[in-house]
């Protein structure tokens, strides 16, 4: 029976293969038993497959609704703190491989989608860099009229570059921030320094990476000429080295640096291989990063102070103009002294000038001069006017002695004329000559056979335009006193003391000083016979030149200094006139008496 | 004073965790990409010694390879020690890390060398003998090390500062 057959249990041995298919006839029943056949062959593996069945079923149902539920998911995901990092980790690879497709399959698309975003970008950073460069500008323009835009103007004269590149200098900032002093046979730092303010940094590896990056640039492009990395650039920063034999020197730097820092660079490496040499052989190398003036030549605020120092006589692509200048400055400083010398001899000339057309019988007609040489003077001399030899000597012409050349003439001058007068007419000690407006006045007293022949001929002295007489026969001595204190007083206006300068009396000053003391004496003595009150004054009298009040104050101190003077010798009723004027008395340096009768006894 | 700086390269087959021990031992500065782009990357390491005075180890991690070429000799300029690294698992890689030390005496006649047998939390898929090992203890310094657990690893670097310090 087949049920017996089927109730074999399974693995146990089987018919032969040959009884298989009568058994299979055999095995043909109803429907039923078919399916119950079915059920005990191949129940379990029919479950597993329904099962597998309902799993894909499952599964494709879920992959068909899961872009519906992926941005939920996704948002979900987001929203969860641990999900956020596994989104962005599983999505990383895949988002990254899209765009480097999607660059190289719709790059148009992707111009048109950036577009609308670097055009606005680059224009920024274009206006950025017009504005800055309108900054500049404006502050050269700004800077032209200012105390710093001509000290810059006359930096760029005497640097001998164009004024534009010293105001970029002056506002084109840089900066270093960090120095490295590598040992060039390990990489290793000797010495590190920052600018203040950063914040600190490996030094020990990054001066390993910048000597392996420079090892790494001359095994690759080197080549034999034994090429290494001077420079790294990055935007605004960059990195200057400077190699060595034995160092190298690494400079960080932010902004736009001057040629002239490499040059100070080199100059550092240069003194440091030079100490390096006087370290003892044995010396670690680390030695000179201890060194003190290293550590100090390598301070960023030093090389950026010896860079500015260096910029402007570097920067001069002429010779300096500063030797020109001195040059010129002592040239003008040359010139100015002659002109004030040469302006001070005018100065001399012209008063020497104004003092001889005053000298009365003096006919100036001109000066023949070479300054600081030689001085002559041309004119015409009255022989009775008073000698020129003071007023030569008083010339104040440096080392210079002025000569005469002088022709005779006649002269008008009213003391020229009472000199001539005096000479032609010879009066006797009592009889007083004066001359005013021309006019020859005769007084005192005097014989009378003199009075006669003097009134005859007096008309006929050159120059006299008339004759006054007020003589009195001689014999009276009230009369005879009288005229000679007018005589004496009339001597006094050609008497005078000479001063050199302001109260220093010349050489022939105390002659005079005697001579005026002891005609004093001898008025006082007349005084009290002729029954008259006199006062005598001192009075001071200066040349033309100098000011007013100067010249007030010389008055004073030559009439003092007369005044006692003449005490000293006894004259001591002599009133100081301070710094009246004499009356009648030329300009001239000196001191002179004055007399007037203050009253009259019975 | 500062202290003093002693250059130290790492040295071993591709693979064998010598980044990945730098990487346990300090903080590095620079990323891991200079090892593909410049084929090595420096990081340094402030060392305190008992009873010493402090120092500096510079590693320069060149970058796996079974012998030196031009640029690995390069960088081995001016080295004060070599920290030679193998991986456990792999016996080539100790072989590798020999024919290094062999070839690096050329230029670092008198550097220190220490040996790091890397990825003892693999130690059970070791293919490196222990009797192996023990010989060559005879010849240098070896530690056995894990970048991943940190095993070994501060011993290995203390030992390179020690001989360093004298």
């Amino acid at each position: 029976m087949t049920r017996s057959v089927i109730g074999e249990p399974v693995g146990h041995p089987t018919a032969p293969a040959s009884a298989a298919p009568a058994a299979l006839r055999e095995a043909v029943a109803p429907a039923d038993d078919f399916e119950r056949l079915r059920e005990l062959l191949l129940g379990d593996e029919r479950r597993d497959l329904a099962a597998a069945r309902a799993r894909i079923e499952q599964l494709e149902r879920a992959q068909r609704d899961l872009p519906g539920r992926l941005p939920d998911a996704a948002a979900e995901a987001l929203r969860d703190e641990r999900g956020r990092p596994r989104i962005a980790a599983a999505l990383s690879e895949p988002v990254a491989e899209a765009l480097g497709a999607a660059v190289q399959k719709h790059r148009q698309s992707l111009v048109d989608a950036l577009f609308p975003i670097l055009g606005p970008m680059i224009r920024k950073a274009i206006a950025e860099a017009l504005r800055s460069l309108v900054t500049n500008l404006n502050g050269a323009i700004e800077s032209s009229f200012t105390v710093r835009g001509l000290r810059w103007r006359m930096q760029a004269w005497r640097a001998g570059v164009p004024y534009a590149e010293i105001v970029l200098k002056h506002r084109l900032a840089y900066g270093i921030d960090h120095v490295f002093l590598i040992d060039r046979s390990n990489g290793l730092v000797l010495h590190h320094a920052s600018a203040p303010g950063l914040p600190p940094l490996d030094a020990d590896a990054i001066a390993g990476m910048l000597t392996a990056l420079g090892d790494f640039v001359d095994d690759s492009v080197g080549g034999d000429a034994g090429g290494a990395l001077d420079s790294a650039q990055v935007g605004e920063d960059l990195v200057w080295v400077e190699h060595g034999p034995r160092v190298n020197l690494a400079c960080f730097v932010h902004g736009v640096p001057p040629p002239q820092l490499r040059t100070l660079m080199e100059q550092r490496v240069e003194e440091i291989h030079a100490r390096l040499l006087a370290l003892p052989p044995d010396a670690s190398p680390r030695a000179i990063g201890e060194d003190a003036f290293v550590r100090e030549r390598l301070e960023p605020a030093a090389l950026l102070r010896d860079t500015d120092e260096a910029t402007a006589p570097a920067a001069a692509r002429r010779p300096s103009r500063g030797p020109l200048l001195a040059l010129v400055l002592l040239a003008l400083a040359l010139l100015g002294g002659y002109a004030w010398e040469r302006w001070r001899w005018s100065v001399q000339v012209d008063a020497l000038r104004a003092r001889l057309a005053a000298h009365p019988g003096f006919l100036l007609s001109g000066i023949d001069a070479r300054p600081w040489r030689e001085l002559t003077v041309h004119g015409l001399l009255d022989p009775d006017a008073e000698p020129l030899d003071a007023v030569l000597a008083g010339a104040d012409l440096g080392g210079v002695r002025p000569r005469l050349d002088a022709n005779g003439y006649v002269a008008a001058d009213d003391a020229v004329i009472a000199r001539r007068a005096t000479r032609l007419l010879a009066p006797p000690p009592s009889t007083a000559i004066d001359v005013r407006e021309r006019v020859l006045h005769l007084s005192g007293t005097a014989p009378q056979a003199w009075i006669d022949g003097a009134l005859a001929r007096a008309a006929w002295v050159a120059g006299v335009a008339g004759v006054e007489s007020s003589l009195a026969p001689a014999g009276d001595a009230v009369a005879d006193s009288r005229a000679e204190i007018a005589r004496i007083v009339a001597g006094w206006t050609a008497l005078y003391v000479p001063f050199v300068q302001d109260a220093e009396p010349a050489p022939g000053a105390e002659a005079v000083v005697d001579e005026l003391a002891g005609s004093l004496q001898r008025i006082a003595a007349l005084a009290a016979i002729a029954k008259v009150d006199i006062d005598v004054a001192a009075y001071g009298s200066n040349d033309d030149s100098g000011g007013s009040e100067a010249n007030a104050r010389v008055r004073a101190l030559r009439a003092q200094w007369l005044a006692r003077a003449l005490a000293a010798r006894g004259a001591a009723a002599v009133r100081v006139a301070d710094e009246a004027q004499a009356p009648g008395a030329p300009d001239r340096r000196g001191a002179q008496l004055r007399a007037t009768v203050t009253g009259v006894r019975r | 004073m500062n202290a003093p700086a002693y250059k130290v390269c790492m040295l071993g087959d591709f693979g064998v965790g010598k980044t990945s021990l730098v990487a346990r031992y300090v903080r590095s500065t620079f990323s891991d990409k200079y090892l593909t782009t410049v084929g090595v990357k420096v990081d340094s390491k402030d060392v305190a010694l008992p009873g010493r005075g402090p120092l500096t180890l510079v590693l320069w991690d060149i970058a796996g390879r079974s012998a030196l070429d031009a640029p690995s000799t390069t960088y081995l300029r001016g080295a004060s020690a070599l920290l030679l690294v193998a991986d456990g698992t792999r016996e080539t890689s100790l072989s590798s890390a020999l024919t290094l030390l062999m070839q690096s005496r050329d230029t670092l006649p008198d550097a220190i060398a220490v040996l790091a047998v890397n990825k003892l939390d693999l130690v059970e898929r070791w293919e490196v003998a222990a009797t192996t090992l023990a010989e060559l203890r005879r010849s240098l310094p070896v530690f056995e090390t894990s970048a991943l657990s940190g095993a070994g690893v501060e011993d290995a670097f203390a030992e390179v500062a020690r001989r360093l310090a004298g």
